[in-house]
């Protein structure tokens, strides 16, 4: 091409300059705008598959009590439902409704007995042929005395509840 | 799912073979299943131990030709333990250890040494009965359980401690709020 400097506007080359460079820019805008879809679907997947294999079926059977830490076991098995005793700092609770504190009831337990064998006749009542199976849950912060947990433990079958299941949590924080 | 081929315009003109699959709606069926997977999620996986606590009027089970176990832990770093077969004293030790991680492990390799040496005569401890202090925490009897549930000993039951033990277990527990 030939270019004669009379064709050449007084600033027709920085004009140019300028024009590219928007062009440039352009073009780098959309650049950043577009998302790269394969890596997120990869993502995406990858996640839904994670989730998939930790998925439980079944339903969560035990609310944790409020200020309850629960103990770590490598051999725990599935809990069954049942009612739930919760000794924690606050005091004692079945089946999230408070009894009294841990000190009262360990010198007059008749608030917990009562309760205890309201639950058992209502089991009863809804299950008229068939025997009562004594299964209660009893949570407990690892760091209460085993002397508690055991006295509250000796109280539990003088209300037919003879098979306690000691909530802990499984070693691998997973599946127990 | 929408399977678009590109370069379809022309009449006279070679179709291109790249197909595209339509992103967008497999995006979010997949956002829709993060999103139902990630609210139902059980994220602390809640188990049990079974204990089996018997009433002063119910008889005992029948023991037959196997041993029982009676633990007496002192604190989280001593127990005795006592095997019995009929009433009988068979073999008594003392455990004691740094740690009860240390301790629940003797625990466990002592156990699993008298079956091994008892292999001939059926040495199998059908039951065990744990008592404890108010020194001992819950954490500690756990572990403890898990050691002989490792060696198949699941018919566990706790003594219950007395009262003044299990009140001043409470106030060392408030105390250490």
């Amino acid at each position: 091409m030939n270019l004669k400097s009379q064709n050449l506007g007084d600033r027709s080359f920085s004009r140019h300059l300028v024009a590219r460079q928007y062009q440039r820019k352009k073009r780098a805008r959309i650049l950043i705008a577009g998302l790269m879809l394969t890596s997120m679907v990869d993502m995406f997947s990858l996640l839904v598959i994670f989730l998939l294999q930790n998925f439980s079926a079944s339903p969560e059977l035990a609310v944790v009590a409020k200020g309850v830490t629960l103990p770590i076991s490598a051999t725990s098995r599935e809990l069954k439902d049942a009612p739930v005793l919760a000794i924690s700092r606050a005091g004692i609770f079945l089946d999230q409704k408070f009894i009294g504190s841990a000190e009262e009831l360990l010198d007059r337990p008749e608030p917990l007995m009562k309760r205890l064998s309201q639950l058992r006749e209502i089991w009863q009542r809804s299950h008229p042929q068939q025997e009562f199976p004594g299964e209660i849950s009893l949570q407990a912060d690892q760091s209460v005395s085993s002397a508690v947990v055991s006295r509250f433990m000796g109280m539990l079958p003088s209300q037919a509840f003879g098979s306690i299941q000691l909530a802990v949590v499984g070693a691998g924080g997973g599946k127990g | 799912m929408a399977v678009s081929v590109g370069g379809s315009s022309g009449s006279g003109r070679k179709k291109s073979l790249d197909a595209e699959l339509n992103l967008v709606s497999f995006i979010d069926l997949l956002s829709m299943c993060i999103c139902f997977l990630l609210m139902t999620a059980v994220w602390l996986e809640v188990g049990s131990l079974q204990v089996k606590q018997s009433h002063g009027t119910q008889a005992a089970a029948p023991k037959g030709q196997a041993h029982e176990v009676e633990l007496s832990m002192q604190n989280s770093t001593a127990l005795d333990w006592v095997i019995k077969k009929n009433g009988r004293l068979v073999e008594k030790q003392q455990l004691k250890a740094a740690s009860i991680e240390e301790l629940s492990q003797n625990l466990a390799q002592a156990m699993g040494a008298f079956v091994t040496a008892h292999s001939g005569d059926p040495a199998t401890i059908s039951s065990a009965m744990i008592t404890t202090s108010s020194a001992v925490s819950y954490g500690d009897l756990i572990r403890v359980m898990d050691a002989l549930r490792r060696n198949q000993i699941v018919n566990i039951g706790v003594v219950p401690a007395n009262r003044d033990s299990a009140v001043a277990g409470v106030r060392a527990f408030r105390g250490g709020a």
